[in-house]
């Protein structure tokens, strides 16, 4: 050894074609786990379970315009845009379509006082506290985060709904903000090119003295 | 030189504990490493390898972890088939409801969460809780979803026991009380809990008048069966006094814990609170105490004198003696009375005297009161020297409690009972006398008789029980339908928030089934009750008026002014000297008293309560024999040794805990542990001190202690988490910056001491950043606290109610003793005076998250997990936060806490061997939370993992959808009313933090201080208030409002004037 006792000793050669191999697969394993990542698996966009019901949304609420809150009762008030319970599906259903077989879980649901079991579409984790009230009673619109759900025959998951998704928002709130009147009204402002949608958002956003918090402690307790 | 540093050649002037006062290498080591176990092995090599050998594994693994194709499992959604009106799913609701113990009702308000109470709170409208509560009320709820609750009725036949079932019983029961009426109950007896509930009481009428010679008995293991004795002879009736400490000018307590061991404690914490304002104008007010024990009360006295509990009866005839003429010792007394000279009593010869003159120079605004240990003639001494000095009316007022029996004649009789054989059928509803009933009695013995057909209703299937031919599953109060009487005698009605979890039943529906009556159910019960009583044709209004409410509005007991009969004053008198001596060389007195968190064993199952630091010893999961520093010296003992306590024949082995305060001839024991069947969590918790405890001696009685092999690790808190902001030096002399107090001649000379360079520590205050500031320009709100030192007794209930808020976890005595307690608020307590033996005074200081404005947390966190928010919130994002530490060990208050072991899912562990756990502690895999568990979780928090720091949040949930209803009202406003009002503003007072909410004396205030008209920003302003640590500018938002003391130049006082001793003090 002598004065090459600092040189890596003769038996290292042969951890050189190891080397290679991991110098050429970590950059790819690296790429394969960023883009996995953020990949539509991970965030669920997409995210189309089948219900026990199949409900359409594009029926009731495209073709037969019916308001969202008729049934997500609660969506003003309270944190929760409520599931409506099975009753509110019989206001109508005695009459219409009270023999389809798709009814069936309904009525029994509806007869034995059991609850129907839907299956849980839009699902944040649960260190993030969204309440729908503080974000439709200032004119966010449902379709901001679920997409024309109006025109989904199936409900799925269309935006990623990722903590960046809500500080796009949070951070230029103005084409994202309308009268809030008019925030089931899912097919509205479509007609509009960017800059009449921004001045249509600023406008509300001065009225209604918005200034969305961007601080970590306004989602997470 | 500091102002201070003359006090340090006589030693600390305020000392967390007797280790600190001495400046033990144990104390120092909880100084120097805040975590003390484990900390620091990294630093040595090996362990470090291992440590990441041990890390690379689990990285690989957690690389398996991601192999699935959804980030969390399918989740349902469960909407009622039916939902009722008003009924918003997630939404919290609140119904008002009472809890009954030791026969007092608290009125509660239940925040329930889809179907789910999680949360206890005082009901603001009832009359005597007004919104505050005690520790038993918040932990309650913990109680409903104890995985260890009797889940099924259980039969004993011969030797084996075995499940039933309701069928079962009531198939069993329906003959067997049939068989009874045809005797008219003749041999049938029903042993009940205290109660002054009126449907219980309408309930024994009728199933008194089926079985017309059937018994009634009632047991309490605390009681105030003295109290009551005392008022038959005083008054010729049953009385309860009621005071108002807030108009007392001088109190005098005779061995009374009213501020804690007391089921008024709500009520009286609030009124002595509200009298110690009084100060702030200059006005003395003054509370001596009299006790053997250092209690909550004497904690905080203005002049407290340790004596032994016997000797406070001559005390009381001494005092008589001074102010009542007709009190003096008749001559056969006087040679007793002239042996009580202050030496022998313990006392100062000044001390009497200066009782007496405030006492006179207060006339009608005093208060004279006994403690329910004291025996009936001390009560009676009490009610006469309150009407002589004309209190009575004033401070003192009586309501009747014509119902109440005493419970040790009632018991000693059922005993009596049971041996002639003259009963054969005992019904007990609740309680648990085989485990608390006076140790002589031998009652589990006589229980367990195989002729006697027992019947026992209990949450748990505990040790009286298992001795009874049935047990049956009781409902918890949050289950069923019931009532009771409140301390001032208001109706108030306890209401079902969720259907019986394990199909129990309430007392009342077991009374009904003894009937045999058409009306079962719990509601009808109660409700035909109310209307029987009522009368009155609008009842439904009224009904629902009363369960709005939780009470039926002016139903409290009307106030008498009684006369004392002044024979049964002077036979007291004689009593008292006939039964007093002087303490006898060596005699070791035993003092029983009520535990301050198991109460009588009946919450020993609870974990919160276990782990909550007793107020006065910091002492956790266990109880132990409080000695005082003389004591154990004399005993050769110290916290922690074993030793024998005997009284006659009756023994048990315990461990010590050396208490400064404590007087040095007397021990006090607390009851409540020690429980052979308690359950999970109570097992091998304490000593069971029931033991020595006899018929005739419930209060004290005397006995020996000695001295034998052994220690037992006992977790006390109170030497961690010790702010020490110098590194170890100048503690001393910063302390009196922490807490800060003075007397009332200090404060009158200068109302602005808080301030002043003795209390900063003569360190002048920097206002230069290192960094830059957080900019909090244009903040809506700026959130804040103050805490009142001057109204805070210390009782604790605003740690349990940050508990069960905020989904703290418990973490087992083990856990404990390593420091690693979770509580988000702690309670610093300090002693203060030079000798241990008699600590001058205590300060009790509550420590939450202080929300400094430059917080030094938030400058070392490398993944910027603790950061600022806009309304001067110090926030915690749980998510970002990967476990360093490093903002603890930089937090100058010492408030933040680690999740080591995901302890919610992991349970308390206590192991006897010290600081050592079951070996698979560590490595067993983690089941899920207890599905019962995780029903009491509170869904507005997140409920924090392993690995992740923590700390207060102010209730950042409350902050959060008060913030979001008020914009949300404030948008749906018309413009012109937005004009008015330019901005969406939350109320003040509208929003409080759930310490704040609990606190019996309101000493927490919680608000935004940019509102200048808001209390918070009031009590910013004023003269006391000052910020802890000030001279760092971490500008905290919790702030202090300094104590004021007003000692009677007398006693341990005479040493020095009272704060921190500077002569011209300002």
């Amino acid at each position: 050894m002598g004065r090459y006792h600092y040189v890596f000793p003769k038996w290292s050669n042969a951890l050189l074609p190891a080397l290679c191999v991991t110098g050429l697969v970590a950059p790819l394993y690296l790429v394969f786990i960023v883009a996995y990542g953020f990949s539509p698996i991970t965030t669920d966009v997409g995210y189309q379970p089948v219900q026990p019901v199949p409900f359409s949304h594009q029926v009731h609420a495209g073709q037969l315009g019916m308001d969202c809150r008729y049934c997500h009762n609660t969506v003003e008030d309270a944190a929760k845009a409520a599931i409506p319970p099975t009753q509110t599906c019989f206001n109508c259903h005695t009459q219409i379509h009270k023999d389809s077989p798709n009814l069936a879980p309904l009525w029994e649901s509806y007869e034995t006082g059991e609850p129907m079991e839907w299956i849980r579409v839009h699902d944040l984790p649960d260190y993030a506290y969204f309440s729908h009230a503080a974000h439709v009673s200032r004119g966010v619109s449902c379709v901001e985060c679920h997409g024309r759900i109006d025109k989904m025959e199936v409900v799925y998951q269309q935006e990623t709904l990722s903590m960046g998704f809500c500080l796009e928002c949070h951070r230029d709130p103005e084409g994202r903000v309308r009268d809030p009147a008019l925030v089931t009204q899912l097919g509205w402002g479509f007609e509009f090119d960017e800059d009449q949608r921004r001045e249509e958002g600023r406008k509300w956003i001065e009225r209604n003295d918005l200034d969305p918090s961007q601080n970590c402690s306004v989602c997470h307790r | 030189m500091s102002p201070l540093d003359h006090n340090r050649p006589r030693g600390k002037a305020y000392w967390r504990s007797l280790d600190d006062l001495a400046d033990t290498p144990e104390f120092r080591e909880f100084v120097f490493r805040e975590f003390p176990a484990g900390a620091t092995e990294m630093l040595d090599s090996g362990e470090r390898r291992q440590f990441l050998k041990i890390m690379g594994a689990s990285l690989a693994l957690a690389g398996f972890g991601l192999a699935g194709c959804r980030r969390w499992p399918k989740e349902q959604i469960a909407p009622f088939a039916n939902r009722p009106e008003g009924r918003v799913p997630g939404a919290p609701e609140y119904y008002a409801t009472s809890m009954e113990l030791g026969g007092v009702a608290d009125g509660l308000l239940v925040t329930s969460f889809d179907g789910r109470p999680v949360k206890i709170e005082g009901n603001p409208e009832h009359p005597v809780s007004r919104g505050g509560s005690g520790v038993e009320a918040q932990a309650s709820v913990l109680e409903l979803y104890d995985p260890d609750r009797s889940r099924y009725p259980m039969l004993r036949e011969t030797d084996s026991r075995h499940q039933s079932s309701w069928h079962a019983f009531e198939t069993w029961a329906t003959k067997h009380f049939d068989s009874l009426g045809n005797a008219k109950g003749g041999g049938l007896a029903v042993l009940s809990e205290a109660t002054e509930s009126p449907s219980v009481g309408d309930m024994r009428a009728r199933v008194m008048k089926r079985f017309p010679r059937a018994a009634w008995y009632e047991y309490e293991p605390i009681n105030t069966d003295h109290e009551m004795a005392g008022s038959n002879a005083a008054f010729g009736a049953t009385y309860r006094p009621q005071y108002s400490f807030n108009r007392a000018k001088v109190v005098v307590s005779l061995d009374s814990d009213f501020l804690l061991a007391s089921r008024a404690m709500v009520r009286n914490t609030r009124d002595f609170a509200q009298g110690r304002k009084r100060l702030l104008d200059g006005t003395s007010t003054r509370l001596y105490v009299f006790e053997s024990a250092f209690s909550l009360t004497g904690a905080n006295a203005d002049n407290r004198f340790a004596v032994r509990s016997r000797d406070v009866s001559a005390i009381a005839a001494l005092l008589a003696a001074r102010l009542v003429p007709d009190a003096a010792a008749s001559a056969s007394a006087r040679e007793q009375s002239d042996r009580a000279t202050p030496e022998v009593l313990g006392l100062d010869a000044a001390v009497l005297d200066q009782v007496v003159s405030d006492l006179k120079q207060s006339r009608g605004d005093s208060i004279v009161l006994a403690g329910p240990r004291q025996p009936a003639e001390v009560h009676v001494l009490a009610a006469l020297i309150n009407e002589h000095l004309g209190s009575v009316g004033r401070t003192v007022r009586y309501t009747p409690l014509p119902d109440a029996t005493q419970s040790v004649p009632s018991i000693t009789s059922l005993t009596k009972d049971l041996d002639s054989g003259r009963i054969h059928t005992l019904v007990i509803l609740g309680g648990n006398p085989a485990y608390d009933a006076p140790a002589d009695l031998d009652f589990a013995g006589k229980l367990s008789s195989q002729r006697l057909k027992s019947v026992h209703l209990s949450i748990y299937d505990n040790e009286t029980s298992r001795l009874c031919t049935w047990h049956l599953p009781r409902a918890h109060y949050l289950e069923s339908w019931a009532d009771g009487r409140a301390w001032d005698g208001t109706w108030s009605i306890a209401q079902p928030l969720i259907e019986p979890l394990f199909g129990g039943r309430s007392p009342l529906e077991l009374l009904a089934v003894m009937e045999g009556g058409d009306v079962r159910a719990g509601y009808d019960i109660v409700r035909r009750t109310m209307s029987e009583s009522a009368k009155r044709t609008d009842f439904e209004q009224a009904w629902r008026r009363t369960l709005h409410d939780g009470f039926l509005a002016g139903s409290a007991a009307t106030l008498m002014r009684p006369d004392v009969r002044r024979p049964a004053c002077i036979a007291a008198v004689e009593s008292i000297w006939q039964q007093w001596a002087p303490a006898p060389a060596g005699e070791m007195e035993l003092v029983f008293v009520p535990d301050t968190k198991v109460y009588d064993g009946r919450f020993a199952n609870n974990g919160w309560l276990q782990e909550l630091p007793d107020p006065m010893t910091k002492l956790t999961w266990d109880n132990a024999v409080l000695a005082g520093v003389e004591a154990a010296g004399r005993l050769g003992v110290t916290t922690g040794d074993r030793v024998r306590v005997t009284h006659g024949d009756r023994q048990v082995e315990a461990a010590v805990c050396v208490m400064p305060g404590q007087c040095s001839n007397s021990v006090t024991l607390s009851l409540g542990y020690g429980r052979p069947h308690g359950g999970t969590i109570a097992e091998g918790a304490g000593f069971d001190f029931y033991a020595l405890r006899t018929a005739d001696a419930m209060g004290f009685t005397t006995g020996a202690v000695e001295k034998i092999s052994g220690h037992y690790p006992l977790a006390q808190t109170q030497d961690h988490h010790a702010i020490d902001s110098t590194a170890g030096k100048g503690t001393q002399a910063r302390l009196p910056s922490l807490f800060r107090e003075a007397t009332l001649q200090q404060f009158k000379d200068n109302p602005r001491f808080a301030n002043d360079h003795h209390h900063t520590g003569a360190h002048a205050v920097h206002r230069l950043s290192l960094w830059n500031e957080t900019n909090l320009e244009g903040a809506v709100y700026a959130w804040a606290m103050s805490i009142d030192l001057n109204a805070c007794t210390g009782c604790s209930a605003c740690v349990v109610a940050c508990q069960a808020e905020n989904n703290i976890p418990i973490v087992g005595k083990d856990q404990v003793l390593r420091g690693r307690e979770m509580h988000w608020l702690r309670i610093d307590r300090y002693f203060q005076g030079h000798d241990p033996e008699t600590p001058r005074s205590v300060g009790m200081q509550p420590i939450p998250c202080m929300m400094c404005e430059n917080a030094p947390c938030e400058q070392v966190c490398p993944v910027a997990a603790t950061t600022h928010d806009k309304d001067g919130l110090n926030v915690m994002v749980y998510n970002r936060c990967v476990g360093t530490r490093y903002c603890s060990n930089n937090c100058p208050y010492k408030v933040r806490r680690f999740n080591y072991f995901d302890y919610w899912k992991r349970g308390p562990e206590r192991e006897m061997g010290l600081l050592h756990v079951k070996p698979d502690y560590y490595t067993k895999p983690q089941t899920d939370m207890h599905p019962l568990r995780r029903m009491q979780m509170n869904p507005e928090v997140t409920v924090r993992s392993r690995g992740v720091m923590e700390k207060c949040t102010y209730c950042i949930q409350r902050i959060s959808v008060a913030k979001i209803e008020a914009k949300n009202a404030w948008v749906k406003m018309t413009p012109e009313q937005k004009q008015r009002q330019p901005r969406a503003t939350v109320p003040d007072g509208s929003l409080t933090t759930a310490c704040a909410q609990a606190c019996p004396a309101q000493a927490i205030i919680f608000g935004d201080m940019n509102d200048p008209t808001s209390r918070v920003s009031d009590a910013f302003k004023g003269a006391r208030s000052y910020q802890m640590l000030e001279e760092i500018n971490t500008k905290p938002r919790t702030r202090y409002l300094a104590k004021l003391r007003d000692p009677a130049p007398v006693g341990a006082q005479e040493a020095g004037s009272a704060g921190h001793e500077e002569p011209n003090h300002g």
